[in-house]
């Protein structure tokens, strides 16, 4: 697959982008390249006005892969400010984790090398 | 019954109706005959197979194609989603004016050899394939429409498909960065890039197309019926699919529909069913009430409105297109039953992203200008990109966007 790397880069603007956007003001991202496979993990805080839209976020960043979509969008992943391609993510994830509470949430991707 | 197979089922079954409308209004014989005259002539823009083979010819065509590639999809196992249908639609639309069973495969076939040559997945490129085939007229023309010597067209017309294909793969992804989404018919951007070049170069060879416009009239009544038949079913079957509909049908006009805006995914088939047949209505009346012409070329511009009605259009963001491109005709040159008007209008509707994100008012602009620039950029690629209003779109969106976004209250400013 080409551009791998790139894609990892992108599917973290993204989620940057989306946590700016849900009011966050201290973001750790680490980013592991494992044997098989990439793993994202972000932490960060965020405004609790916005925890209704954190059960969509769940909802999109665990939707199936689909090989067909990435190849052809993922350039789209962290491209805009006006709005989000977070079911894109979901759609470039193999396995997708997200814990919150009220002012905090942990996201961790995981991304097979193989596709 | 899973729900892939479901939707698989509807794809066959819509496929297999349009086959059988092209039986009911023609007798076998006409219909072969059309066929074969829809095969060997050429495909450039506007090139209604109505006109060319007559309807029951036409609509065969689209049946058998659209069936052919749903059998595609289903083998590769892909997910039929938003894309899916947005994707076969679009092949339907243009089997009625540009695409047929003898043309396409080659630009399949090239983006099947960049698959192998980069040893991945076929199926990862399933969708630019299919939408790419809006290039498949330049392979008809140079085949069946040069004068060169067939030892010649031929494996020149065979390149040119394939190599096509070949390129479509990078470019396309690469040029979704230009409008950032905001243009849902991206391949007929990339095709219009694209086939500027092509015939910029066939041209200093002394290569060049016979522009004509081939227009049907007066079958109004007998394809509106059909269409409204068809409509109404998916709007029904969406309806009796989802028992909550009303809320789910909400959400999608909600949607701002920029790329990646999955219906399907994100609300459901019911839901989508209705979307898509609701624009579709929406489309046939446009066309009816401006006293346009329903034929191959419209019904096109419809059915990619219905595909797309699962991946990105809905009411409240294509009505704004239609409008600038009915304020456009009450100002401009034109008039708004012009054939290449009635497409922009219908076609147009790929910006409807911009009107779903930054407001109606912004949609009614874009189709003001989508309007005018569609007329000037065919002639770039000659009418070979059959999706000559993704191209226009996408220089329409690149242009718009940027400067909506610079004006625009920032939101660091509302706090």
């Amino acid at each position: 697959m080409k551009h791998n790397k790139k894609r990892i880069a992108k599917m973290v603007d993204e989620l940057v982008t989306y946590m700016f956007s849900i009011g966050a003001t201290d973001i750790s991202i680490n980013i592991s390249d494992e044997v098989d496979s990439y793993r994202i993990r972000l932490e960060s805080n965020y405004l609790n006005k916005y925890r209704k839209n954190l059960d969509k976020l769940q909802k999109y960043l665990n939707y199936d892969k689909q090989e067909e979509m990435e190849e052809y969008y993922w350039e789209l992943a962290g491209d805009s400010d006006v709005d989000t391609e977070l079911t894109l993510i979901g759609m470039m994830t193999d396995e997708a984790e997200i814990d919150y509470n009220d002012d905090r949430i942990k996201i961790t991707l995981r991304r097979n090398k193989k596709g | 019954m899973g729900r892939r197979d479901s939707k698989f089922i509807f794809m066959a079954v819509f496929s297999i109706s349009l086959i059988a409308f092209g039986f009911i209004v023609d007798t076998p014989e006409e219909i072969l005959h059309g066929i074969v005259r829809i095969l060997v002539e050429s495909d450039i823009l506007i090139s209604d197979y109505i006109g060319i083979g007559g309807i029951g010819a036409a609509f065969v065509n689209s049946g058998l194609l659209t069936l052919i590639f749903t059998m595609l999809l289903h083998k590769l196992e892909i997910n039929f989603n938003g894309p899916a249908f947005a994707s076969l639609f679009i092949v339907a639309g243009f089997a009625l004016f540009g695409k047929n069973l003898f043309n396409v495969w080659f630009i399949v076939l090239g983006v099947y050899l960049y698959a192998r040559f980069h040893k991945d997945k076929f199926s990862k490129y399933i969708y630019i394939a299919l939408f790419g085939t809006t290039l498949a007229p330049i392979v008809t023309e140079i085949i069946l429409n040069t004068s060169l010597p067939m030892h010649t067209r031929l494996p020149l017309g065979l390149f040119t498909g394939m190599s096509i294909g070949f390129l479509l793969p990078p470019l396309s992804t690469y040029l979704l960065r230009v409008h950032q989404g905001f243009n849902l018919y991206n391949i007929g951007f990339t095709g219009g890039l694209i086939g500027t070049i092509y015939v910029s170069v066939f041209k200093s060879y002394g290569l060049l197309p016979n522009s004509r416009v081939i227009w049907t009239t007066g079958n109004n009544a007998l394809l509106g019926i059909f269409l409204a038949v068809l409509f109404f079913i998916m709007i029904a079957l969406g309806i009796f699919m989802d028992r909550n509909i009303k809320h789910s049908y909400k959400n999608i006009l909600g949607y701002s529909g920029r790329l990646v805006s999955d219906f399907v995914l994100l609300e459901g088939f019911g839901p989508s069913l209705v979307n898509m047949g609701i624009c579709g209505l929406i489309g046939t009346i446009y066309i009816v009430i401006i006293g346009g012409d329903l034929n191959g070329p419209t019904i096109g511009g419809i059915f990619t409105i219905v595909g797309f009605g699962g991946f990105g259009k809905h009411p409240k963001n294509i009505l704004p297109i239609f409008a600038g491109v009915f304020l456009g005709s009450i100002t401009k040159i034109w008039g708004i039953n012009d054939p290449s008007i009635q497409l922009a209008a219908l076609f147009g509707t790929a910006l409807a992203p911009i009107a779903g994100e930054f407001g109606w008012y912004f949609g009614v602009l874009a189709g003001f200008l989508h309007s005018s620039v569609v007329l000037n950029v065919g002639v770039l690629h000659e009418g070979l990109n059959l999706y000559n209003n993704g191209f226009a779109a996408g220089i329409v969106a690149a242009f718009l966007v940027p400067i909506i976004q610079a004006f625009r209250k920032d939101e660091s400013d509302e706090a």
